[in-house]
């Protein structure tokens, strides 16, 4: 029950009324006549437009395969961002060698790479994680790396003098003191993560929330249209929000210090 | 714990923790190497109390890292219970001084105490061995808080709790009080005296404070000069239990701590 209290609490009314007045604004608008678009759908025919994509079940098909992309990728971009940050934070060796391709790949718009993934995987699965992966990589090493470069060194000389080994100083030390700014590198991962696989779907795989979109403008449903802009903004938002919960449960030391920098 | 070996008096090898020889350390500078210690001959007996007191830049943190075995000499030997040291000792751990960077402040204060313990006993033996450890700082009742929740003595009796939780036969304290108020410093240093009698163990307290090293010391170092030389060392014989009050009147003290002064300062002259 505390629970549910602080969460009503922490809820920012007044910026949900503000929305809300938007929106009916936009209703009253569009009813009385001074905007016509005539693919400009009011807000109530949004919403019916919800009720039309969940009642015949294709919201949630298109809902999950879209979900599946961006966990997988999100989770592949995270594990190989996370070894690849270790290793080039702990050894000057390895960025030594490494920097420098890092700085040509990491500005590359991701996306430009998704006729590149069409080519080498056809309309698949397979084509949208590598648009996901290859761009939500980065924020997550480059967090890492810089997270375990700023282990403090008396830190390690703790570890010395209470004469651990080194996978213990691997696990005791080094991955908990980088662990907020992994968990930076992860949300901001996440957030790509999606854009990604929106986009991916819309010019390449066609599946999903993204494909949905274009399909219901091709058919010109713009209700369906703006209902599946509305989800997707909605999945975004609720990703997020379970990613920080997720945090502040299983890592509650961590997730005060995250809040601060991301 | 015997370890005399041939070739080593037995009764010295024995009843010295530490002994070094004409060490001395250099270390990488900007240009070339610079000395930070030359020639180092200073010995810790069993059970001793062993402050170091010297003014700031002549190696004193050198030298306690050098005991730790986090700083190889670079030349001469330091031996550790009759072997010559080879990283950092069995039994002997460090109390570093900036406390806020050498406690983990991810993991709560029963955590942090029960760091060097880990893997090492049993689970019920750690928890007793940290209620116990915090019982002797007089923190017990924090063991939930996280460090960055306490003030700056506490975490560093914190720290002090997780040292002694290893039950080390030699503590290795490194101005451990320096960024304390007066009157946390007076607490702490009585509650030193009554650890060291309680479990035994020997200290090594570096200082740049000349009455701590005599309140503290059964026997206290000075050392002076870059690079850092041992000036002298001083028996203390001040009765104890220690006083803050009548110890620090005693003609024998105010005696100790004129010499300390004139130690310092006429090598700072020369």
């Amino acid at each position: 029950m505390r629970e549910l209290e602080r969460i009503f609490v922490r809820v920012n009314w007044l910026g949900l009324t503000t929305i809300a007045l938007g929106f009916a604004l936009w209703e009253v608008l569009l009813r009385a006549g001074f905007a016509q678009y005539q693919n400009l759908p009011a807000p109530s025919a949004i919403a019916d437009g919800l009720v039309e994509i969940t009642t015949s079940g294709q919201l949630l098909a298109d809902t999950l395969h879209t979900l599946r992309a961006v966990l997988v990728g999100w989770a592949a971009a995270l594990v190989l961002g996370v070894v690849m940050g270790l290793l080039l934070g702990a050894s000057s060796t390895l960025r030594r060698y490494s920097l420098a391709s890092i700085e040509i790949l990491r500005p590359m718009p991701g996306i430009a790479f998704a006729p590149v993934a069409l080519l080498l995987f056809g309309f698949s699965l397979q084509m949208e994680l590598m648009v996901i992966i290859l761009p939500a990589l980065w924020p997550v090493l480059i967090n890492t790396m810089g997270a375990v470069m700023g282990v403090h060194a008396r830190l390690f000389e703790v570890g010395r003098t209470f004469r651990l080994s080194r996978s213990d100083i691997l696990r005791k030390i080094m991955l908990p003191a980088a662990l907020p700014g992994v968990l930076v590198g992860a949300r901001l991962s996440m957030t790509l993560a999606l854009v990604l696989a929106i986009v991916a779907e819309m010019v390449g795989n066609p599946a999903g929330l993204g494909y949905a979109v274009v399909r219901e403008q091709q058919a010109m449903r713009p209700e369906l249209v703006f209902a599946y802009v509305v989800v997707i903004g909605a999945l975004g938002v609720v990703l997020n929000a379970m990613l920080t919960g997720a945090v502040a449960v299983f890592f509650p030391a961590a997730s005060g210090r995250m809040r601060e920098a991301g | 714990m015997n370890s005399a070996r041939p070739g080593h008096p037995s009764g010295a090898a024995s009843d010295l923790v530490f002994s070094c020889r004409d060490v001395s350390v250099d270390l990488p500078h900007q240009d070339g190497v610079r000395q930070i210690l030359a020639d180092i001959s200073l010995e810790l007996r069993r059970g001793e109390f062993l402050t170091v007191v010297g003014p700031s830049g002549t190696g004193k943190t050198t030298l306690l890292r050098v005991l730790g075995g986090l700083t190889a000499g670079t030349r001469g030997a330091v031996h550790v219970n009759g072997r010559l040291i080879a990283g950092p000792p069995a039994d002997v751990v460090i109390v570093f001084q900036d406390y806020s960077h050498a406690l983990l402040q991810w993991r709560t204060v029963a955590r942090n105490v029960a760091f060097g313990l880990e893997g090492k006993l049993p689970r019920n033996e750690i928890n007793e061995r940290v209620r116990d450890a915090l019982r002797l700082v007089r923190l017990d009742g924090h063991d939930d808080d996280y460090p960055w929740q306490l003030s700056g003595g506490m975490q560093q009796r914190v720290q002090i709790a997780r040292a002694l939780a290893l039950r080390p036969s030699v503590l290795l304290m490194d101005e451990p009080f320096a960024a304390l108020d007066a009157m946390t410093k007076a607490q702490l240093q009585d509650e030193l005296h009554r650890l060291r009698d309680a479990t035994g163990s020997s200290f090594v307290f570096v200082t740049h404070d000349i009455e701590e090293a005599v309140y503290l010391g059964d026997r206290v170092a000075v050392i002076t000069g870059a690079p850092g030389r041992i000036e002298r060392t001083v028996e203390v014989d001040l009765p104890k239990p220690r006083d803050q009050i009548v110890t620090r009147q005693m003609p024998k003290f105010l005696e100790l701590r004129y010499l300390l002064h004139q130690a310092i300062g006429q090598s700072e002259h020369a």
